[in-house]
């Protein structure tokens, strides 16, 4: 199928995102806070960049230039995905928000009728599974200790509304094509269930029905994104011809 | 944490071998660890995670102590005495 313009852009959020949060994980090479949570992490790190480049690659031929070659208003992020978060206990709440939020995703176009987007999905969603598994097993086991539950709870009450920006509807019409079977909205329901889910364990009170916190989506960067594209940039404009 | 020993297997014959260690809280995690850590890049089909105070360790004094050269078997010495030997042409 010729995808529509919806779905496109449904495609380029979404790779948006992984760029971002892949880019942001990687900043903890070498300093994770302990040898083997390091690896775990930056190996998730890759893991997303992985799902970028495969999701630009249903886009265009030239990954490196949609990927690195916009300017800032032209990517379609959602600024949770942008943070920085260079303190551990953001980096691992966004992390659990981000990676619940993809297990839905992902799950609402293994069956899409846009058969390239359907294959790079199901891959993706087998190695999801161990993205959100290590994301919730540690956040579990720091809420259940006080310092760790200390740290943690004021950054999840900050951070968790924003992660409803995942599920801006780009266009009303993608359950109708088959693009997805769940709506954005219905996929949003489930974040949410499984998130309250989540911190109601641990009776930390997340608001989520608020209004919607940014506009990634309309191409609004947040505050950290120059930063973030700097950093992602770094080689290509040192090298224009490097290949990702 | 505790310490935990990981073991890797590859389909086929080879026996399972040990990969290394990973510091977990639990042992869920230490499955998380152990996989990212070596098996990322699929070097094994399967994988065992061994909380290390489960092992029961041998006496290394005791493994080390005796001359054990005469379990070393070659057949070198076999095979020299049957060079050696008269053949029995019957």
């Amino acid at each position: 199928m010729v995808p529509t313009e919806e779905a496109r852009e449904l495609v380029l959020a979404f790779a948006d995102d992984e760029l971002c949060v892949g880019q942001n994980h990687s900043w903890w090479i070498a300093v994770g806070p302990f040898l083997e949570e390091d690896l775990a992490f930056t190996s998730i790190a890759q893991d997303e960049l992985g799902h970028a480049r495969a999701l630009y690659s249903l886009l265009t031929d030239d990954v490196d230039h949609l990927a690195y070659g916009r300017t800032p208003s032209e990517y379609r992020s959602a600024h949770i995905a942008e943070f920085l978060c260079h303190d551990w206990s953001w980096a691992l709440v966004r992390h659990v928000l981000h990676d619940i939020g993809e297990q839905i995703r992902w799950s609402a176009i293994t069956d899409s009728s846009w058969k390239e987007l359907a294959h790079t999905a199901q891959r993706a969603l087998a190695e999801e599974h161990f993205h959100a598994q290590h994301g919730l097993s540690l956040m579990r086991r720091l809420l259940s200790n006080e310092d760790g539950r200390r740290r943690l709870e004021p950054v999840i009450l900050e951070l968790a509304p924003y992660g409803r920006e995942y599920f801006v509807d780009p266009g009303h019409g993608l359950v109708d094509e088959g693009v997805l079977t769940m709506s954005m909205a219905d996929q949003e329901q489930e974040w949410v269930k499984q998130v309250s889910g989540l911190f109601d364990e641990f009776d930390i009170p997340v608001d989520l029905n608020v209004e919607m916190p940014a506009f990634g989506r309309s191409g609004v960067r947040s505050k950290d994104f120059d930063l973030l594209h700097d950093e992602m940039t770094a080689v290509i404009r040192i090298d224009p011809k490097a290949q990702w | 944490m505790k310490t935990y020993e990981v073991f890797l297997k590859k389909e086929g014959k080879d026996p399972f071998s040990h990969a290394g260690s990973v510091d977990a809280p639990d042992d869920e995690l230490a499955l998380t660890y152990a996989r990212e850590a070596y098996g990322r890049r699929s070097e094994g089909d399967q994988m065992w995670v061994v909380r290390r105070s489960d092992i029961i360790i041998a006496d290394e004094t005791e493994l080390k102590m005796a001359d054990r050269k005469h379990k070393h078997n070659d057949g070198q010495l076999l095979a020299e005495l049957r060079r050696a030997a008269p053949r029995d042409e019957s």
